[in-house]
């Protein structure tokens, strides 16, 4: 249980210190952001009045304690450029990218963990050095480029999912699902390599591991051995490269949201950098940093739910 | 034989999929695949619909609050304003039926169109247009600055609205022909960013930010209702999205840059349509640099580059050659596409002139503003050619905030490329060339320019007016405070279907004249 509380209150602590590094950033990036809203027919009294609403004029801390207090409340302030809650522009954009990240998880950790099993048991085999060679390739791969490849040849070509734009679940499950397919299986290419590599890695080393002359021993067939004993000891590296892999899909949507259309977190981070809509991006990046901590400190907690021989340690 | 093979395939997959899914969006997607097939059909039903991409999401939909031209390319649909312009510049009443323009100048009454529904249901009349005025010029407005000169208006009756301005204005019929000074009912105010509230022949629909607009055809507009039922903006921010969307059907209209033309010139079922655009393209000299203040060094570097050769470069030849600050669709236009035409040799004898010989001494600094490719590459080409004169020029890439803030309004650069935007009058295009203009960000000064445009402002008489405007347009040419390159022209690829998409002199979008033809 104090493990428990030490390591949420390590979370709290990163999360408190990349809104403060954010905020320094932003502020320190040159460029008047009540310019950039009002363009170059702006007169300086309008400059001046935007500035002001946008709360430009305070001092440094004092703009990042007001922000603060209200974030700690739940209010994460306006978007200038949308004129709404940051925290319902949030909430708008977080299905899309949430579906989308786990539809990919639900590619990439299957294959990624039978392959590598495979991998492992057959190492060295044709199979093996073909698995490696095309998760190099799908790891060196750029996805913006797999992406517009895909569009064209296989939305377009084929015909076999929509080009680009989201389909709202309340058009059907199925229409929606299949309009987020596409973007889903390209961001998974991208993750399965590191899931493959941790799984074979791990399931070699379960494999010379003591126990294991236990089974043949035991004349266990292969089968039951690697479910029994193999996976168990084997899954505390899979599950922490899950967890990463669902952080970064979910922090990474946004070159594939812009290249399909999707209207999701990433695409609202990237709106909020070229309209230089402030809090809305403050808002935005704390969230995205909060929801990588919370999966980290998951995966964490069921590592250890796993794997008992952690808890102590 | 490949080809059939694919489509074939194309096709039985495409079923295969629509049967297993048995949503409509599957079908759609099978049959769009097969060329447009489905367009023609729905050209012959009476609910037509009009798909178009949006690069750029709209800044809200109060006319009042945003300078976004992206804004006014959809609001122009939903609201109405009381003058309306002609693709030719000429004025014609909208919400105003006619009007009369005082002796002076300085007085204008409109009277209005009656029996006028807004979308929610209200009568338009004279309130709505004081308010709508009042509105333009609060504080929260963008534009409010542009509206000052209006200090009187009143509602005469319920149809007659007056308006006074303090000091002449010879182009105030303008002021109420542009998308900002749309008419919206009294009393609304925030809410109209998200739920818009006209006159206009489109009502919206539904908007889903970042994701999709769309308008329905008005039923009860006042006048001639528009042809298409349903308008989709698709927002889609990846070209190569839209142009593969465009290509399988599924888009009527995108806009395209020159690069991009031959994906689509020879297709069966498209057609490219070239529009001149109201605004221009230059590099501007900061006239306070030792050297730039020499017009003879300013005129060197005019005839040192090719221009032809740049904007076959950079907009792949799409673009109109210009040799002063004014575009050749807007009124009044005087050729100097040709002056100070390219000569490298005469470049440099200009320069041993001014004390430069091959170019010695003159250290330049050019910002760029990164946010625009085609500003960016051009700078670099003209840097190339400076280079072959013997001048030293330094590229800086800035981000746009930066621009504004450190060239545009302090001044601190020697040399940047970037664009302008015409309006329906002349003037306020040429206006920063005023030694006091906030606007002047070359630093240009000349005593004779000042007076001529603080003459036009008075000018009642419009060719007297031209004169003027083409007097200043002569000494630009000549003593060239910036290097002019271009008109340039927007591309845009349609359905061939598609009729009655217009080109105006300010950046709107005219939904209402749209149609699918046979």
């Amino acid at each position: 249980m104090q493990n428990v509380m030490k390591r949420l209150f390590n979370g709290l602590v990163v999360v408190l210190f990349i809104s403060l590094f954010t905020f320094l950033v932003i502020y320190w990036i040159p460029g008047d952001p009540a310019a950039i809203a009002l363009g170059t027919e702006a007169s300086p009294a309008q400059l001046a009045l935007v500035r002001e609403e946008m709360g430009l004029n305070d001092p440094f801390i004092v703009q990042y304690f007001n922000w603060l207090v209200q974030a700690l409340t739940g209010n994460l302030g306006n978007s200038f450029s949308f004129g709404e809650e940051v925290t319902i522009l949030i909430s708008q954009r977080l299905p899309v990218t949430f579906a989308l990240t786990i539809l990919s998880l639900l590619i990439s950790v299957p294959l990624g963990f039978v392959i590598g099993t495979l991998s492992a048991l057959y190492k060295d085999s044709w199979f093996d050095s073909l698995a490696r060679t095309l998760m190099q390739l799908g790891n060196a791969t750029p996805g913006f480029w797999l992406g517009l490849i895909a569009i064209y040849f296989i939305a377009y070509q084929l015909g076999w999912f929509p080009i680009a734009g989201f389909v709202p679940l309340s058009e059907g499950l199925w229409a929606s699902v299949h309009s987020l397919m596409l973007p889903a299986v390209i961001m998974s290419i991208g993750q399965v390599g590191s899931i493959i590599r941790i799984t074979r890695s791990s399931v070699l080393s379960a494999l010379q591991e003591e126990f294991m002359l236990n089974t043949q021993m035991n004349a266990l067939t292969k089968t039951k051995t690697l479910f029994k004993y193999v996976f168990r000891y084997a899954a505390t590296g899979p599950i922490t490269v899950i967890g990463n892999t669902a952080a970064a899909l979910f922090g990474g949507t946004i070159l594939i949201e812009e290249i399909f259309a999707l209207p999701g977190i990433g695409r609202l981070l990237m709106h909020s950098v070229t309209q230089r809509d402030l809090i809305l991006l403050q808002g935005v990046v704390i969230f995205i940093t909060t929801m990588v901590v919370v999966i980290n400190l998951l995966t964490d907690f069921l590592v250890d739910t796993v794997n008992p021989a952690r808890r102590s340690a | 034989m490949k080809k059939f093979m694919l489509s074939t395939f194309t096709l039985t997959v495409g079923l295969v999929l629509a049967a297993c899914g048995d949503s409509e969006e599957n079908t759609g997607n099978a049959e769009s695949t097969e060329t447009n097939t489905a367009s023609e059909t729905a050209a012959s039903e009476a609910n037509q619909e009009l798909n178009w991409a949006l690069g750029v999401d709209p800044d809200g939909l109060d006319p009042h609050m945003t300078t976004a031209a992206s804004t006014f390319q959809v609001s122009n649909n939903i609201y109405d304003t009381l003058v309306k312009v002609t693709p030719e510049g000429e004025y014609v009443p909208g919400l105003a039926e006619n009007w009369d323009v005082s002796e002076d100048g300085q007085t204008i009454t409109f009277y209005l169109e009656e029996d006028v529904l807004f979308h929610d249901g209200s009568d338009f009349n004279a309130d709505d247009v004081v308010y709508s005025f009042e509105r333009l010029q609060s504080d929260s407005s963008a534009r409010s600055a542009d509206y000052a000169s209006l200090t009187e208006y009143e509602a005469l009756d319920d149809y007659t609205v007056e308006f006074y301005t303090e000091a002449l204005d010879v182009n105030l019929l303008g002021k109420f022909a542009y998308p900002w000074a749309a008419i919206v009912p009294e009393d609304a105010d925030d809410e109209l960013t998200n739920s818009p509230i006209g006159t206009g022949p489109y009502v919206l629909e539904n908007w889903v930010p970042q994701q999709e607009l769309s308008l329905t055809r008005y039923e009860d507009y006042w006048g001639e209702p528009a042809h298409i039922q349903t308008v989709n903006f698709q927002s889609m921010p990846d070209t190569t999205s839209q142009i593969t969307s465009m290509l399988a059907g599924e888009l009527d209209v995108i806009g395209i840059t020159g690069d991009l033309v031959d994906q689509f010139e020879g297709q069966e079922g498209f057609k490219i349509t070239e529009e001149p655009a109201n605004s221009l393209q230059l590099m501007a000299f900061n006239t306070d640099h030792e050297a730039l203040a020499d017009e003879r060094v300013r005129q060197a570097i005019t005839m040192a580059v090719d221009k032809d050769a740049l904007i076959n470069t950079v907009w792949y030849g799409y673009g109109d050659k210009i040799g002063s600050h004014y575009p050749p669709i807007l009124r009044g236009y005087v050729d100097h596409s040709e002056s100070l035409s390219y000569d490298p040799d005469a470049a440099l004898e200009l320069l041993e002139e001014a004390g430069y010989p091959n170019g010695e001494g003159i250290e330049l600094d050019m910002y760029l503003p990164s946010a625009y490719p085609a500003y960016v590459s051009a700078g670099q080409v003209i840097a190339d050619y400076l280079t072959d004169l013997g001048i030293t020029v330094s590229i800086h890439n800035v981000e746009w905030a930066v621009w504004l803030s450190d060239i545009y309004t302090a001044r601190n650069y020697d040399l940047t490329v970037t664009g302008h935007t015409g309006r329906l009058d002349p003037y306020t295009l040429l206006a920063r060339y005023h030694t006091d203009s906030p606007e002047n960000y070359m630093n240009y000064s000349n005593e004779q320019v000042d007076e001529l445009l603080e003459n036009v402002q008075v000018e009642q008489d419009e060719a007297a007016r031209d004169e003027i405007y083409a007097e200043i347009q002569n000494i630009l040419a000549e003593e060239v405070p910036g290097f002019y390159i271009q008109s340039p022209i927007g591309l845009r690829v349609t359905k061939d279907k598609l009729e009655g998409l217009e080109t105006y002199p300010i950046d709107i979008i005219e939904l209402k004249d749209v149609h699918f033809v046979e």
